[in-house]
């Protein structure tokens, strides 16, 4: 479990602070260097611009209604004697005994506001020497490990404003580390829980793949909607090296309260694979900029999105496809269903830097509208400075057929029945291309219960 | 042509003075047919004069609107209904041309329409001895396969999704596939002859072929008379302009085929001068 230090001096302080920043620190027992960095990031913080509407990036994105002064930067740090079932059914996970159960997974890292609950790692994992643990813990237990990777090469802290905040403030999250040639099928999970309402969450993954060794890593954020504004910020490092293969899925579904801030780079060695999926189905506000750096020769990064907005959540993707090397291949698909009032944008870039011959890069966003009053963008960008390149995008906003609906109900199958089998139908090519039967189910329950809202 | 009444009783499906339209353009101008229980009944007629119209418009087509006139199954109105309920209550459309429904697996849909279906008429399933229970999935896909072997459809059709990239032979297989495990009181059938070579036509006839029978009432729409040699009507309608222009037994079908439409106009018109 975590050790954690007395923390009541600020516990109660809302925005953040030179002083919060320290106080965070000395509640997580930092080292030195750690505190150095999170000081440095937060100077970084202070120094760089919030992002205004004028960036391309934040061009359709609407700020106004955080109020990050009200917030209160950590919830509390000891995690120790809250049951994890019971913490995880309160956050709406159903079936929550057997999501946390070891067998299935090959280890779990259940994190509360920035408590940790649980962390468990399978034994024969463990002796193959994978270490999969709350990132704190990992920092103090393996600081050489971790500082290697930690904000140093996929999201440094000089990313931009929010992550430099993150860089400042983080607290929770997890660590995975597949040593060299290990591979380990069952999936390494780990979930993300708010209770306390007006706090800022900040957690961060770091997923470390060596040499030729597989791994599955699932990451969910999960909360019931609770009174009063509530703030994640997370950040995700996936490092594959050379000959490795991770396969990564991440579930939102936040609270209607949350603003979501989500920063996610991996990055690709020679022959290295990632499979990717997100899915965002919660919070209020979410802002979500996904990447991959193809930095090898001959990788492959598979990005699958399914996203699911309705009432006046408002969902904005970017995606990157960054092809760094020569050989390169990256296929990704977002598609997204609105409905309500709700407001999606997707913006994504293929950027083939010189020298990368033979890429290969395709990128497709589908958005299904099925209210008159909710609305989707979709920006998808080219910038291409080789030669010997192909690469395909395309970006598309539909509403259900009328003709559709129309068939199936012929076979007596009711109007909104018939609306659930198109949009679950409109997913499905995603869903069928991450073969976990778990992760399947879930996206059919959760679609389902989406369109019936 | 049927008198609907003569056994005394209410007639299964009895259309009266329909008229209706699309886009405020007049298509069924008056049109008046009686199927009962067992009968067979084919609507010819050239393109345009409104027999597929008069199939979506019986289905409950939202882009048509009924302007006068009446369609009733078993008594009771049925023009109020959705297309759902419609269908619930045992009236089948075969389409022309069947949608394509991307993600939407076979299995998965026609087990949730027999569920709904079959939930519907759970008194009468009981009052004949059966059970509505829902089929669980291995049950269901039995019963697929069963019907499959029948319309000789490769199994993998059960996974493939709702009519995508099927040929126009398999599409309308597909059609057939439906009506046998929705099991229909009265079934239109729009087309369902065309795009099919000879092999196929013996293969999907023999299909409907034996889902006709005492309780069941079809309607045939086909503008050729080469269906009809696999599926005896009991009665053929031609229609012209909207209209149901003259009705009689097999026969007419066989005038139709030697004279053509433009001769049997011209006789009709003859008579009605006369």
């Amino acid at each position: 479990m975590s050790i954690t230090a007395d923390i009541s001096e600020t516990a109660t302080a809302t925005g953040f602070s030179r002083e919060g920043v320290e106080a965070v620190s000395r509640a997580r027992l930092d080292t030195g260097a750690a505190r150095d960095a999170r000081l440095r990031a937060w100077e970084l913080y202070e120094s760089l611009p919030m992002p205004q509407r004028t960036d391309e990036e934040w061009r359709r994105t609407d700020l106004r209604g955080l109020k990050l002064d009200r917030l209160r930067p950590y919830a509390a740090l000891d995690g120790s004697g809250v049951s994890p079932v019971r913490a995880l059914e309160a956050a709406g996970v159903e079936d929550a005994a057997a999501q946390i159960a070891l067998g299935p997974n090959a280890g779990v890292v259940v994190q509360r506001d920035a408590g940790t609950i649980l962390a468990t790692l399978d034994p024969d994992a463990a002796a193959q020497g994978v270490i999969f643990t709350d990132l704190a813990t990992a920092y103090r237990e393996h600081p050489e490990l971790v500082e290697r990777w930690f904000m140093t090469q996929a999201v440094p802290a000089s990313f931009g404003k929010f992550e430099a905040l993150h860089a400042a403030f983080w607290q929770g999250g997890s660590f995975l580390y597949v040593p060299k040639g290990v591979t380990i099928e069952a999936p390494f999970r780990a979930f993300s829980l708010i209770s306390e309402p007006g706090a800022a969450i900040f957690s961060h993954t770091l997923a470390v793949v060596e040499e030729g060794a597989q791994a599955f890593m699932a990451d969910a954020f999960r909360s019931p909607s609770l009174e009063g504004q509530s703030f994640a910020s997370a950040v995700v490092e996936l490092i594959v090296e050379p000959d490795a293969k991770l396969r990564y899925v991440q579930v939102q579904d936040w609270g209607r309260n949350v603003w979501n801030f989500m920063t996610e780079r991996a990055t690709l060695a020679q022959d290295a694979t990632l499979n990717s999926l997100h899915v965002a189905l919660g919070s209020k506000f979410s802002k979500a900029s996904i990447g991959s750096h193809l930095r090898g020769k001959n990788t492959l990064a598979e990005m699958l999105g399914i996203y699911f907005a309705d009432g006046d959540q408002f969902f904005d993707h970017h995606t990157w496809q960054l092809h760094e090397s020569p050989y390169g291949t990256s296929d990704l698909e977002f598609k997204g269903a609105l409905k309500g009032n709700a407001r999606s944008v997707y913006s994504g870039l293929i950027k083939v830097f010189e020298g990368a011959q033979k890429t290969d890069a395709y990128q497709q966003n589908r958005n299904l509208v099925l209210s008159r009053t909710a609305r989707a963008d979709s920006i998808p960008n080219l910038e291409i400075a080789a030669n010997d390149v192909r690469c395909t995008h395309g970006a598309t906003v539909s509403q259900v057929e009328e003709e559709h609906l129309f068939y199936l109900q012929t076979r007596g199958v009711p109007r909104s029945e018939a609306q659930n089998l198109i949009v679950e139908g409109f997913f499905r090519p995603i869903i069928d291309r991450v073969p976990v039967e778990e992760v399947q189910e879930f996206l059919r329950t959760a679609i389902a219960r989406k369109v019936g809202i | 042509m049927s008198d609907g009444n003569s056994n005394g009783t209410t007639p299964m499906f009895e259309i009266e003075n329909l008229h209706a339209e699309i886009d405020g353009k007049e298509i069924l101008k008056g049109v008046d047919l009686t199927v009962n229980q067992g009968e067979i009944h084919a609507l010819m007629g050239p393109n345009g004069s409104g027999k597929s119209t008069l199939a979506y418009v019986v289905a409950g087509d939202p882009r048509y609107e009924v302007t006068e006139g009446s369609i009733r199954f078993q008594g009771e109105d049925i023009l109020e209904w959705s297309p759902d309920e419609r269908a619930r209550k045992g009236l089948f459309l075969a389409f022309q041309y069947p949608t394509v429904i991307p993600g939407v697996s076979m299995a998965n849909f026609l087990r949730l329409a027999v569920t709904n279906v079959r939930t519907a008429r759970a008194e009468e399933i009981a009052a004949e001895g059966g059970s509505a229970q829902p089929f669980t999935p291995r049950e269901f896909r039995r019963l697929m396969r069963e019907k499959m072997a029948l319309l000789k459809m490769d199994d993998a059709f059960a996974t493939r999704y709702l009519n995508e990239g099927f040929s126009g032979g398999e599409k309308k297989r597909a059609e057939i596939l439906q009506m046998a495990l929705l099991e229909p009181k009265m079934a239109v059938l729009d087309e369902t002859d065309s795009g099919l070579d000879i092999d196929a036509l013996k293969v999907v006839s023999e299909g409907v072929n034996n889902l006709s029978g005492p309780k069941v009432g079809m309607l045939l729409i086909t503008h050729y008379q080469r269906l009809l040699n696999f599926i005896k009507p009991d009665f053929v309608h031609i229609m012209h302009d909207g209209r149901i222009v003259e009705s009689g037994g097999p026969e007419l079908a066989h005038e139709l085929e030697a004279k053509g439409y433009e001769g049997l106009r011209a006789r009709t018109a003859e008579a009605a001068a006369s």
